[in-house]
């Protein structure tokens, strides 16, 4: 949240998503699912009462027959980073939310959590979802929980970490290894599914990294950059009216 | 002046139950409360720190190839030397009849066992060199594991770091105390 | 008073008030019901994931040796690169899936009465049904059948030869394209193995209506090839010709909008343009292929090739624009980009080939190919090469011998079809309508024929004519529902399993399925009761099964790849596709015992694909006119023996039944075996399904002309049946076509899958195919109306 923490750091994690080879088929999601114990219900087709950290959201050219084209948009967190904090940051009364000015990882620790939602509101990606209830599990289910990501509880906010805690795993191991671990490099449950490889994920400001080239792919753009909140998911298409519906073209 | 004395002994009085009261007080607060706040619960069988001096910590509780701290030994572990009894105590019947014949691991109370929305990783506390008494018992010397007293209001031991203590050394250290360094 | 005060100000001198306050706010913090995941080492652990036919490689990640927690791709396995699709994802739902059967069941009430089930012993079981097996083995053997999945296991060759030692012709398995691939393959290659098909290596893809990308059968390859296509620079064109605008048409370059069941029409046109503008493949037709020029049969009665009859009036594009809704111009555009493109390969499919397809469009696809060369030695299409497994040999005996005078079921009709093949359809339809002998015990395995196989009530109406009906699932589905015994399988990550080969792919692949847990009920292998039940028969049903344990079966089926010397363990990543025919692969591996060893580990075995050989035809080349076919008739229509568009007429009248109904797959849901899962349920669009809704999607031209609009609730009717639903209104769909989603509609499981939708294969009509008599499907006459 400081000022003088801001862009001290050479590290920026951020992902690319390919939306011309996404496909949609939702492997991105449910591995999501899987690493980081989000609970279902029996009934999901309320998509606004569903909790996904990792979207998919359906668009189209909004033509007629056979003109008409769909395309996915897998969206996790965007992981904000913009000057001096991100929307959802801003607006926490708890400082439940933060961002860590070391890596530009939004995090959000559910026991501080009040439940107020007003960072739900402040995201203009709809990338937080509310616990309306205790998350609860066929009792069998219960032993496919992973002991590393905490299962929430009733009344708290939650959304995508970007696996932060295969990063700090990945940062124990270098440690371990006796490497910077600094230098600890990870792939989050989405990219590591994805049987495109649509998914990249790495630090944006290593400038020899996969990611990093294809944040500055003429491809490339942001969803709705016009808002200045300076995501760290970039997209790539190229397909112009997948570009404009992200207003890409709204200065 | 009978008055006065009616009320300068009335003050003794006064003073020795505010005493009594205080010292009641103190006797409850620093005694009777920590024993009612806190269970006592006995490890499933008696381990001496002392009788394995010949190793080093790091001999059983190790890093694994992850990065990941396996914490207290498994049942495998103790079996390299333990196969068969090595004394004659009843832990050792125990450890070796009821766990190690039937291959079962013992369920150690943990000491230190953080919540589960707590990210905890020794690596880069041990790359720091910070000794493990920093934040353990020593149990060099110790024979005998004391029972666990476990807080019966929060379920935490009476030995788990609270965040405070974490967040001031980190402090203290430069090392970050952004939020998702160490929790989950 | 002064007491009062003291203990009060003592109180605040000790850790009382502060502690307490404190514990009191990390209380309110613990929510105790919430569940507290066990902690501890965590491994990963390789195999092979069986959900599907795929063969992908996968690692569990398991906590302390007995809890999985996470499904993953395995890097090193060729076939997914390191990914993993959404069911695979979702695969530890079906192990810990409440609605798991958790012992063996028998049914005490009227089938499909949950509350009748009661549990029984794997002794008691397996005794009645080892005493029912003795009596109609006495009765008549053949009076026993079976109907398995259509994954490509040994656990097909192992029911085959329990069937076969017992006495009974009547295996089955789930329909799959690779049925009427394998029949067109044999046709005109004389191989009994289906098409394989070079995606990764091909320069430019016609696609008709293969979903490559929504929900086929081999995803994973599927998605390596996109991303392959979809390379920076230089990227391949993709073609896709189909009658909604799917996710592959919309990944498509070109998206060729026609009129469903019409792909084979416009595969002769473009045909048609090739073979008259000479922009075919001439060397390769003149020297390899039989009955493309007009020839004569063993009768010497002179007949018509394929040259005349697809370059006559009847495929001409204003002919072919006729019956595709095409325009044209449209075909001779496409026509010349795939003549002329030096990789040019068609693909075809039956949405998610779950389905086997008219043996005849089959024929006009291989055709297509043969005039751009592919099924040249080096081309992009091969036929899936054998694995050299060991061969089982089974032992007959007088009983069985016996049962050979009766033929199998669908084969037992007067009149029977020139090529039959996996007849499940014409077994049921049998059954169903008075059969030449009795189905006394009918066993099913890994299939849910109840609810996913297209027109399902001929299943319900065989089931109901079938004296005992045992489900070997896993789980309570809908097949199991109906079952008079349920003898639950080990779920397909406790137990040894195999893959043989991947669907659709040239390369020789195969890999073994091992365990990443102990079973966690009282489940048994059904590999493992069949070699019980064996030996409890005795004589040579248990002679011809002498394994003990299903990995011992595994051990000495691979036995024989190790004596074939041929192929090599993978055991890092490596690029599969560009391994070519002919390339040297040299084994690594000892012998069988170290194959088996390295399998097991979760490696897999592959080999240089072998390409297309003609030798085993009578003529020696590529048979496009297909003698066999004519086999045993007076023929006198020389195009029965062609490839040839032959739509099969869906029953009803137009007048009647004005709209076509469609059923199509998305990614999103499963719609075969297992059901979909509830990580998958938030995968679900809204615009498919709302709360126990299910949407029928229906262009807006079509939408006015009924006066309905988007989430209207409307009954939609085919001439097999009607289901209420809702209108998703949306210019996806071509107009006069309702498409409707599969895999939705279960009447089993539990609240997370039970009564969500409707089943589209209760609405959807079958044909039979005339060549091969296996059933397929493109579109059921129907009507709509507002509700």
């Amino acid at each position: 949240m400081s000022e003088k923490g801001h862009a001290q750091s050479n590290i920026r994690l951020g992902m690319v998503i390919d939306l011309d080879k996404c496909t949609g088929c939702g492997a991105c999601s449910t591995a999501c699912q899987a690493e980081n114990n989000i609970s279902y219900r029996p009934d999901e087709s309320q998509k606004l009462r569903s909790i996904t950290w990792m979207n998919i959201y359906q668009l189209d050219n909004k033509k007629a027959y056979p003109d008409f084209k769909i395309a996915f948009l897998p969206r996790p967190c965007m992981h904000c980073d913009a000057d001096h904090h991100s929307p959802c940051t801003f607006v926490c009364p708890v400082n439940a939310t933060t961002r860590d000015e070391n890596n530009g990882l939004v995090t959000h620790i559910y026991p501080r959590c009040i439940g107020c939602r007003y960072c739900m509101v402040a995201c203009p990606y709809h990338a937080r979802s509310f616990n309306w209830w205790d998350p609860t599990w066929p009792k069998q289910m219960e032993s496919m929980l992973s002991p590393e990501v905490s299962p929430r509880m009733r009344g708290v906010v939650e959304k995508c970490t970007f696996c932060h805690h295969r990063y700090n795993k990945a940062r124990a191991k270098a440690s371990v290894d006796g490497t910077d671990p600094n230098k600890a490099i990870y792939t989050p449950a989405c990219a590591d599914a994805c049987p495109t490889k649509a998914i990249t994920f790495g630090n944006l400001l290593d400038e020899k990294s996969e990611v990093a080239k294809l944040s500055k792919d003429p491809r490339a753009f942001r969803i709705l950059e016009k808002l200045k909140t300076k995501p760290k998911v970039y997209y790539l298409s190229k397909q112009d009216w997948i570009r404009n519906l992200a207003d890409n073209s709204l200065t | 002046m009978k008055e006065e004395k009616t009320s300068a002994s009335g003050k003794v009085v006064g003073t020795l139950l505010f005493v009594l009261g205080f010292a009641g007080a103190m006797v409850l607060g620093w005694v009777v409360f920590p024993n009612l706040l806190y269970s006592q619960k006995v490890q499933p069988l008696n381990f001496s720190h002392a009788a394995h001096r010949d190793n080093d910590c790091d001999s059983c509780h190790k890093f694994r190839p992850d990065g990941t701290y396996a914490g207290i030994p498994k049942i495998s572990n103790c079996k390299e030397c333990h196969e068969s009894a090595q004394g004659s105590s009843e832990a050792e019947r125990i450890l070796v009849e009821e766990y190690v014949a039937k291959d079962r691991e013992i369920p150690w109370l943990v000491y230190a066992r953080q919540p589960d929305n707590v990210f905890f990783s020794h690596a880069p506390h041990k790359g720091k060199q910070i000794e493990c008494v920093r934040c353990h018992r020593d149990v060099a010397k110790e024979e005998k594991l004391p029972p666990l007293r476990e807080d019966r209001i929060t379920g935490y031991s009476m030995t788990t770091m609270e965040m405070t203590e974490c967040e001031k050394c980190h402090a203290e250290r430069g090392a970050s105390n952004n939020c998702e360094v160490c929790h989950k | 008073m002064q007491f009062a005060a003291g203990a009060v100000g003592g109180t605040l001198l000790t850790p009382l008030p502060w502690k307490l306050a404190d514990d009191s706010a990390v209380w309110s913090q613990n929510w105790s019901w919430r569940p507290s995941p066990e902690r501890g080492e965590i491994t990963k652990v390789p195999s092979v994931c069986t959900l599907c036919a795929g063969g992908c490689g996968i690692q569990a990640r398991i906590v302390n040796g007995h809890r999985a927690i996470l499904i993953e791709g395995n890097p090193a396995n060729p076939v997914n690169e390191g990914s993993v699709c959404a069911l695979a994802t979702s695969a530890l739902q079906f192990l810990y899936a409440p609605y798991r059967v958790a012992q063996p069941l028998k049914q005490t009430k009227k089938r499909g009465d949950k509350t009748g089930f009661q549990a029984i012993s794997w002794e008691q079981a397996q005794t009645e049904l080892s005493k029912k097996l003795e009596e109609i083995r006495v009765e008549g053997p053949q009076s026993l059948a079976c109907i398995t999945s259509s994954r490509r296991s040994s656990m097909d060759d192992l029911w085959a030869q329990f069937l076969t030692a017992f006495g009974s012709p009547n295996l089955f398995k789930m329909p799959s394209q690779c049925d009427s691939s394998r029949t067109a393959a044999q046709l005109t290659t004389g191989n009994a193995s289906p098409f394989a098909f070079d995606l990764e290596n091909a320069g430019y893809v016609l696609s008709f209506g293969a979903s490559l990308l929504d929900g086929c059968a081999a995803s994973s390859r599927a998605s390596g090839a996109l991303r392959r296509w979809k390379k920076d620079r230089y990227p391949v064109k993709i073609v896709q010709v189909e009658s909604r605008c799917s996710i592959t048409a919309s990944k498509a370059d070109t998206f060729l909008p026609i009129n469903p069941g019409t792909e084979a029409a416009l595969a002769m046109g473009i045909a048609h343009l090739m073979v008259n503008g000479a922009n075919y493949d001439a060397y390769f037709v003149k020297n390899n292929v039989f009955g493309f020029e007009d020839w004569t049969d063993a009768n010497g009665k002179k007949r018509q090739g394929f040259k005349n009859l697809v370059a006559s009036s009847a495929y001409s594009p204003e002919q072919v624009a006729k019956i595709t809704g095409l325009e044209a111009a449209k075909i001779r555009e496409v026509a010349k980009e795939f003549a002329s493109q030096p990789k040019a390969l068609a693909v075809w499919g039956t949405g998610r080939a779950d389905i086997s397809n008219n043996t005849y469009h089959e024929l006009v696809f291989v055709a297509l190919n043969a005039l751009k060369g592919n099924l040249k030695p080096s081309g992009l299409i091969a036929v899936a090469p054998k694995v050299p497994l060991s061969d089982l040999l089974p032992q007959k005996d007088i009983l069985s011998e016996n049962a050979s005078q009766h033929p199998r079921l669908d084969l037992a009709k007067a009149q029977s079809c020139p090529c039959p093949q996996n007849g499940l359809y014409g077994f049921l339809d049998a059954i169903a309508s008075g059969p030449k002998y009795p189905i006394k015990l009918l066993m099913v395995h890994e299939a849910n024929p109840a609810h996913c196989l297209p027109e399902n009530k001929l299943f319900m109406t065989a089931a109901e004519k079938v004296a005992t009906l045992v489900s070997f699932s896993s789980y309570m589905d809908d097949t199991a529902l109906l079952s008079d015994y349920i003898l639950p399988n080990h779920m397909a990550l406790e137990r040894f399993d195999d893959v043989i080969g991947v669907p659709g792919a040239p390369y020789g692949y195969y890999a073994v399925s091992s365990p990443i847990l102990k079973p966690l009920l009282d489940t048994k292998h059904t590999g493992e009761v069949l070699m019980k039940l064996a030996s409890t028969l005795g004589g040579t049903v248990a002679s011809s099964i002498p394994w003990k344990s299903y990995e011992d079966f595994l051990k000495f089926r691979v036995e024989g790849i190790a004596k074939a010397k041929t192929g090599a363990i993978i055991d890092k990543p490596i690029d599969i596709s560009s391994i070519k025919a002919g390339d040297p692969v040299t084994p690594n591996y000892s012998d069988g015992a170290d194959l088996f060893k390295k399998l097991k580990a979760g490696t897999c075995w592959h080999d240089a694909p072998t390409g297309v050989t003609f030798d085993k035809t009578s003529s020696g080349k590529l048979e496009l006119a297909c003698q066999s076919i004519g086999k045993g008739t007076q023929a006198t229509d020389d195009v029965i023996y062609l490839p040839h568009f032959s739509p099969l007429k869906p029953s009803g009248s137009e007048s009647e039944w004005p709209l076509l109904l469609v059923g199509y797959s998305i990614p999103q849901v499963s719609c075969g075996y297992l059901a979909n899962p509830p990580f998958m349920n938030k995968l679900v669009p809204d615009s498919v399904l709302m709360g126990n809704e299910l949407f029928v999607d229906l262009n807006p031209q079509t939408a006015a002309s009924l006066g309905i609009t988007q989430g209207d609730l409307v009954m939609v009717k085919t001439t097999q049946g009607e289901a209420s639903a809702k209108a998703n209104v949306t210019p996806a769909a071509r107009p006069g076509v309702l498409y409707i989603p599969r895999g939705m509609g279960h009447k089993a499981y539990d609240e997370y899958i039970e009564n969500k939708g409707v089943n589209a294969c209760n609405l959807m009509e079958v044909q039979l195919d005339p060549v091969s008599g296996m059933g397929t499907v493109w579109a059921t006459r129907a009507q709509l109306r507002r509700v």
